[in-house]
């Protein structure tokens, strides 16, 4: 059998020699109007665009680095569980009366099972001939009910999270060995007003961690009288001198973590 | 540009780009992911820190004398405390003298006297292999290099131990 | 130098045809942006796979740091992040390109969709790639449990209450995710790391390369 640059390669014997098979790749010059090669002149543009992506790409993870949050902690009572946001649909759909309860098998089988297996099966119940969407109202017009209710589903669920104190509530500690000096006078203060919102070790339980805090010591201060985003004022009940002690008790266990 | 100027053709000239262009690409996704894989490679070695063994100096003698340690090894994310151990003596001027009992042919563990047909010297029982006192290697037995020296200091009457340095063959 | 080894091995193995398959075919005028702009419809599909190489090859780099260890997971993820040189970089390819595939993935399919692209005699193909679309969702919730933070252990506890709920087959279908029929823990950990890195990949270039060996059995479809 001879092939590519005349070799003679030993074949199959019941294959005649002579028979080509279809070795010649389709050229699709049966199409109409401008065709232009695959290879290289269509290929590089599909390139460029890819290059142009790829930069958009990278710029997004150099300015958003990727989440991470504290190590799973299964006697967290207080988090509150949210999947990533092509999941939150389903998480939405979920809290409705009707798909939950009673009714929870059509939250998780009849609804999802019903669109997904329409979407897999969309040839063979839109078999008409038409391809224009308007040849076909009835798919198209599914499509675009299953579409609105995805991202309106997505959208809802999002809108009640607040992203940002959910990050910082969640931020990562690291796996120091910090020993908290519970003989400071700090810690006795710390105890009274702080211990129930930012846990026993400053790692946080309903409010941030304490640990790897940006503020200054004069901040805390501050902050332990008059409150900051959802921490009211007044938390702190103690002189003057307490709280003195409490911000050197939290600065000394930061300088610590360093 | 004339015709018989032209040196490359339309088709090499797509070519040679679409080479520029697709390794732009690969460039730029392996580029990061090369560099975090030779970090381990890059990143500079930590000088020995010195580890107080908990032997006095004073409890040191002219014979050579086994002792263990722990030191704190950082893995990555993985910290351990790993035992060490040394064969520590004076020698004839005082000075302290610390050597790795890791054997220099094949990694066994040497020890002083270790066969009672070679007094004074270390032994490994592996393959044979003998060092002198100081640790040199004896000619014609397998290992080819002078056992390793431990970094040493001495504070407040203590002997502190690095990390252990390879010597020149005899 | 480099055409005599071309040479050389194609006079033995005959490759010439195998790479002139792919690239000797003239691209139609309907799907090529340079001649009507609207056509950039029709590089979803590409940027999508573009995606999902980034993904294999980033995927690749991450397991030279990450352990699948209840353990040691999540230190090794922010030893990666905090102190290796670009970990953060790769760790946010990964992370992020996760996010784009889906939307990529979701217009490639609204493209071929509201084209009518699936009908008659692509069926088989439209089939392949929403198999394409849930393989791709079953990687991003497996992948998401294995940094082992907080966010990732509620949301995985969450994911298996739903198969508990599956009527006839709920618990044993947790028990099989999760390895053990009480614990979201050390197995279930396991467990998500061997479909995440190993079973859902396989499946995902299988279905791969029958998606476009259809597209080149089958050419693109014509205009509209």
């Amino acid at each position: 059998m001879h092939r590519g640059k005349g070799m003679k390669f030993v074949g199959d014997s019941r294959v005649s020699a002579d028979r080509k098979a279809s070795q010649i790749p389709k050229d699709y010059s049966e199409y109409p109007g401008r065709t232009e090669a695959f290879w290289p002149n269509f290929l590089l543009k599909e390139w460029l665009a890819g290059a142009v992506f790829l930069i958009g790409f990278l710029c997004l993870t150099l300015a958003h680095p990727s989440p991470l949050e504290g190590m799973a902690d299964p006697t967290n009572a207080s988090y509150i569980p949210l999947p990533d946001w092509y999941f939150l649909f389903l998480y939405e759909l979920l809290k409705y009366e009707f798909a939950s309860g009673d009714y929870i098998l059509i939250g998780i089988l009849g609804i999802p099972g019903l669109a997904f297996g329409a979407l897999l099966l969309a040839p063979f119940l839109d078999k008409g001939p038409g391809r224009r969407p308007h040849q076909r109202p009835i798919a198209v017009i599914m499509m675009l009910l299953a579409l609105t209710s995805v991202i309106w589903l997505t959208w809802t669920s999002a809108e009640h999270v607040d992203w940002e104190a959910r990050a910082e509530m969640n931020k990562p500690i690291p796996p120091s060995n910090i020993e908290i000096n519970k003989d400071d006078p700090g810690y006795a203060v710390y105890e009274a007003n702080c211990m129930g919102c930012h846990g026993d070790a400053l790692q946080g339980v309903s409010a941030p961690p304490l640990i790897g805090t940006e503020h200054t010591a004069e901040e805390i201060a501050k902050i332990a009288r008059e409150g900051i985003n959802t921490m009211p004022a007044n938390i702190f009940k103690g002189t003057d001198e307490e709280l003195d002690q409490l911000v050197k008790f939290i600065m000394s266990v930061n300088e610590q973590a360093e | 540009m004339s015709e018989d100027k032209q040196q490359v053709s339309r088709r090499q000239f797509l070519n040679y780009t679409l080479t520029g262009v697709g390794g732009f690409m690969a460039a730029g996704i392996l580029a990061p992911m090369l560099r975090m894989a030779i970090d381990p490679v890059l990143k500079p070695s930590k000088s020995g820190e010195f580890v107080n063994v908990g032997l006095a100096v004073e409890d040191i003698t002219t014979t050579p004398q086994r002792i263990d340690w722990k030191v704190d090894q950082v893995d990555g994310w993985y910290e351990s405390k790993v035992g060490r151990a040394a064969w520590v003596y004076k020698d004839e001027n005082g000075d302290i003298i610390a050597l790795s009992p890791i054997c220099k042919h094949l990694g066994c563990v040497v020890s002083w006297e270790g066969s009672e047909q070679f007094p004074n010297q270390f032994y490994c029982p592996c393959h044979d292999g003998r060092y002198t006192k100081d640790g040199v290697n004896v000619p014609n037995t397998p290992p080819t290099a002078p056992l390793d020296t431990y970094q040493q200091k001495v504070e407040n009457g203590m002997l502190y131990l690095g990390k252990a340095v390879p010597r020149k063959g005899a | 130098m480099l055409q005599k080894i071309y040479d050389w091995i194609d006079e033995r193995i005959d490759i010439t045809p195998i790479w002139r398959d792919i690239a000797d075919h003239e691209v139609p005028e309907h799907v090529n942006p340079a001649h009507h702009f609207s056509a950039f419809v029709y590089c979803f599909g590409g940027l999508t796979f573009f995606v999902v190489v980034i993904q294999i090859l980033s995927g690749m780099f991450l397991t030279m740091y990450y352990v699948p260890d209840i353990e040691n997971a999540w230190k090794s993820v922010y030893y990666l992040q905090t102190e290796v040189a670009h970990g953060q970089i790769v760790r946010g390819m990964h992370h992020w390109g996760a996010s784009v595939v889906i939307v990529m993935l979701l217009l490639h399919t609204l493209r071929v969709f509201f084209q009518g692209a699936y009908k008659k005699p692509r069926e088989l193909n439209w089939m392949v790639g929403v198999l394409i679309f849930f393989v791709m969702l079953g990687l991003g919730f497996t992948g998401y449990l294995l940094p082992w933070d907080n966010k990732a252990y509620f949301a995985t506890q969450v994911g298996l209450e739903i198969a508990d709920q599956v009527p006839l087959i709920g618990p044993e279908l947790k028990t099989l995710l999760a390895g053990d029929p009480e614990i979201v823990g050390a197995q279930t950990l396991t467990r998500f790391f061997a479909i995440h890195v190993f079973f859902l990949p396989g499946a995902l270039f299988a279905l791969l390369a029958v998606h476009f060996i259809l597209i080149r059995r089958q050419g693109i479809s014509g205009p509209l």
